[in-house]
C-alpha cells in the first residue's frame, strides 16, 4: 500500500509543473503549425513534454496522465481533423503506446535516481559519523592512557615518589579528564543535531551579550588565567540559536585558541550585527594556523601529530568539525583564517 | 566555630559521593549519605540536615518528586546536581523550591561556594524578619541604597527605572544564588503575569548597560542560559580548597 501510495504521490507544485509542461509544449505546436501547416511533428513534441514531466515529477501519477492527455491533445487539436476527436488515423495505437511506454520508463529511471542519491546521501552521513567516532575514540584513547598510568603510578610506586612529583601527575590527570570531559560535551552535541535532522534544531531568540558572556565564563572555569576580551554589541541583539550549542561552539574556539595558539598571550572574542546575520569571532595573537592545515581545518579528523611532531597538542580537529555541524545547521557559515598581523581567527556568522 | 554544620549528600555514584565526603569533611562540616531516593526522604525527615546535596538521576526515585515532598514540610537548603542530559528537570527543580543548582562535572570549589552561599542565606533569612532590605548594601563597585531606592556605580547614580531597581534589589538579596526567570518574574511583575521571559530579558539588558562597564563581561550580574540571573557576591575571603 505504502508503495503504491509513493508512486502515485500527488502533490500541487507537481500539478502546476505538468500544466505548465503541456501548455508550452501545446503553444509551441501553435507556433510551428502557423510555419507548416504538417502536423507530423505533434506527437513528437508531445512526447519530449511526457518525458520532461515525468522527470519533473515524482512516481508515475503525472507521467502517465499526462501521456493520455498529450494523445488526446495530439489527436483533438493538432490532427486533421482539427478540434475534432478521431481515433481512426493510422499508426495511432502506435502514438500512444510510445508515449505510455516513455512516460514510463522516465518515471522509473528518474524514481530511481531519486533514491539512489538519497541512498548515496545517507551512506555519506553514514561515513561522516564513523569517521569522527574513529577519530574520537583514537582521541579518548590518549587520556585515558595517561590518567591510568599517572594513577598506577602513584599507587605502585608510593613511597618513592616525592611530593613534588605527586602534585604534577595529579596535575596532568586533573588535565587529561577536563580535556575528556569536554570531548564528551562535544559527542553529546554532535548526537543531539544527528537524532533530530538539522531542521529541527530548536531554536530560540537569545540576547547575544549573554551567550557571550556565559560561554566566556564555562570557558574561564577551565582556563582561570586565560586573557580573554570580550566585545559585544550597543545595541540588543536577538538571535534565534539553540543557545547550548551555539556556547558549545563559543567554548569550543575559546579552547582552541587557549591551547593551540602558540604564543598567544590573549584571545579576543567579539560579536558583530552582520547585513543578514550576527558574526561571532575569537581571535588570537599567536603565531597562526599552518599554511598546509589552514584550508583542512574545519573538515576536521586531521591528525597534527601523525603529520611531524609526536608530542603535539592533541588534535583540534574533532572540536571543529562539530563547531561546524552547529553552524550549519543553523544555516550559517563558519571560516577560518590567518590574521595579517599575526594570530588565527575563527569567525562564524548566525542569521537573525 | 563549635557547632558543625550537617550536609546531606543523596548521589548514588560511590566515587563521587565520597570525593564530596572527603572534601566536606576537610572543610569542617559533618557528613551523611543516602544512596538512593527513599534513603534520602528518610534521613532528611530524621536527621534534619542543614543542607541537602541531591542529585537528580537517582535510580529509584524522580529528583523533582523529592523536592516536591520535602519541600510540603521544611525549607531546608537544597542544592541540585544535574548533568547535562537534565536540563529541563534543573529549571524544574529550581522553581518547585530547590535552592541553587551545580552541573556536573563540577570543582570542589564551586560547590563549596554554593554550600556557604545557601548557609548563609538560611542563617540570615531564619534570624531576620522578610523585610530586611534597608540601608545601604555594597557589591565591589556598587552601591544599593535601599531607602532611596537607588543604585550608584562609582559613586554615580545609575538612573534605574522602578521596575529595575525592583530586579537589581531582588537579586541582591538573594546575591550567590541563581534565581529562574520565573521567580524574578513572578516577584517583579506579580503571580499573575504571563512567564513571558522577553520583557524581563529587555529589562536586564538595561541594567547591564547601566551597571556594567563592559556587557559582555559582567562583574555584577551572572546570565545563566535557559536557566534566570545570578548576582556576583563579594564575600572577601575566598580561600577554598580545589581538588
Amino acid at each position: 500500500m505504502k508503495n503504491v501510495r509513493k508512486y502515485f504521490s500527488f502533490s500541487i507544485r507537481d500539478l502546476l509543473a505538468a500544466l505548465l509542461i503541456l501548455v508550452i509544449a501545446s503553444a509551441v505546436c501553435f507556433v510551428l503549425r502557423m510555419i507548416d501547416e504538417n502536423a507530423s511533428y505533434a506527437p513528437m513534441i508531445f512526447i519530449l513534454a511526457v518525458f520532461l514531466i515525468s522527470e519533473k515529477t515524482s512516481g508515475y501519477l503525472f507521467g502517465i496522465v499526462s501521456s493520455f492527455a498529450g494523445v488526446l491533445l495530439v489527436n483533438f487539436i493538432f490532427t486533421y481533423p482539427y478540434l475534432k476527436f478521431n481515433f481512426t488515423l493510422s499508426g495511432y495505437p502506435v502514438t500512444i503506446i510510445c508515449m505510455l511506454a516513455v512516460s514510463f520508463a522516465t518515471s522509473t529511471l528518474t524514481t530511481k535516481l531519486k533514491l539512489q542519491e538519497n541512498i548515496k546521501l545517507e551512506a555519506q552521513r553514514e561515513k561522516t559519523r564513523s569517521n569522527l567516532l574513529r577519530a574520537v575514540s583514537h582521541d579518548l584513547r590518549t587520556p585515558l592512557t595517561s590518567i591510568l598510568g599517572a594513577s598506577s603510578a602513584m599507587i605502585e610506586n608510593d613511597e618513592y615518589i616525592t611530593k613534588e612529583e605527586r602534585i604534577s601527575l595529579l596535575k596532568s590527570m586533573k588535565e587529561d579528564s577536563q580535556w575528556l570531559i569536554s570531548m564528551v560535551e562535544n559527542l553529546l552535541s554532535v548526537t543531539r543535531i544527528d537524532s533530530e535532522t538539522a531542521a529541527k534544531i530548536t531554536k530560540q531568540p537569545e540576547l547575544a551579550e549573554e551567550i557571550a558572556s556565559d560561554s566566556v565564563a564555562k570557558f574561564k572555569k577551565r582556563f582561570p588565567d586565560a586573557n580573554v576580551s570580550v566585545s559585544v554589541p550597543d545595541e540588543m541583539l536577538l538571535i534565534p540559536m539553540d543557545a547550548i550549542l551555539i556556547e558549545q561552539v563559543i567554548v569550543n574556539l575559546l579552547e582552541n585558541a587557549a591551547i593551540h595558539a602558540i604564543g598567544a598571550t590573549m584571545i579576543k572574542f567579539t560579536v558583530t550585527a552582520g547585513d543578514k546575520c550576527a558574526v561571532f569571532t575569537v581571535s588570537d595573537n599567536g603565531a597562526g594556523i599552518a599554511d598546509d592545515v589552514l584550508p583542512k581545518i574545519l573538515d576536521g579528523y586531521f591528525c597534527s601529530r601523525s603529520e611531524n611532531r609526536s608530542d603535539a597538542k592533541r588534535n583540534m580537529g574533532i572540536g571543529l568539525s562539530v563547531c561546524r555541524t552547529i553552524v550549519s545547521a543553523h544555516n550559517g557559515e563558519m571560516s577560518a583564517e590567518n590574521l595579517s598581523g599575526g594570530g588565527a581567527c575563527f569567525r562564524f556568522t548566525l542569521p537573525f | 566555630m563549635g557547632n558543625k554544620y550537617t550536609i546531606l549528600i543523596a548521589e548514588d555514584e560511590n566515587s563521587i559521593s565520597s570525593i564530596m565526603q572527603m572534601v566536606f569533611k576537610a572543610n569542617n562540616y559533618n557528613v551523611q549519605i543516602a544512596s538512593s531516593g527513599s534513603q534520602a526522604m528518610m534521613m532528611i525527615s530524621s536527621y534534619c540536615p542543614d543542607l541537602v546535596i541531591l542529585d537528580l538521576g537517582l535510580p529509584d526515585m524522580d529528583g523533582v518528586e523529592i523536592i516536591r515532598s520535602v519541600r510540603e514540610w521544611t525549607s531546608i537548603p537544597i542544592i541540585v546536581v544535574s548533568a547535562r542530559t537534565h536540563e529541563r528537570d534543573k529549571v524544574e527543580a529550581l522553581d518547585l523550591g530547590a535552592d541553587d543548582y551545580i552541573t556536573k562535572p563540577f570543582g570542589t570549589a564551586e560547590l563549596l561556594a554554593r554550600v556557604r552561599t545557601e548557609l548563609r542565606h538560611k542563617n540570615s533569612f531564619s534570624s531576620n524578619s522578610p523585610q530586611m532590605q534597608h540601608g545601604v548594601l555594597s557589591i565591589g563597585k556598587m552601591v544599593i541604597d535601599y531607602d532611596k531606592r537607588h543604585v550608584y556605580v562609582d559613586g554615580r547614580d545609575a538612573n534605574l527605572t522602578q521596575n529595575e531597581y525592583k530586579i537589581v534589589s531582588l537579586l541582591a538579596k538573594y546575591a550567590g544564588k541563581v534565581l529562574t526567570y520565573d521567580f524574578i518574574i513572578k516577584n517583579i511583575w506579580g503571580p499573575n503575569m504571563k512567564c513571558d521571559n522577553q520583557i524581563l530579558r529587555v529589562n536586564m539588558a538595561n541594567i547591564r548597560r547601566k551597571l556594567e562597564d563592559n556587557p559582555g563581561e559582567p562583574v555584577y550580574i551572572f546570565t545563566e542560559i535557559g536557566v534566570g540571573y545570578r548576582m556576583a557576591e563579594f564575600t572577601g575571603v575566598n580561600n577554598e580548597k580545589s581538588l
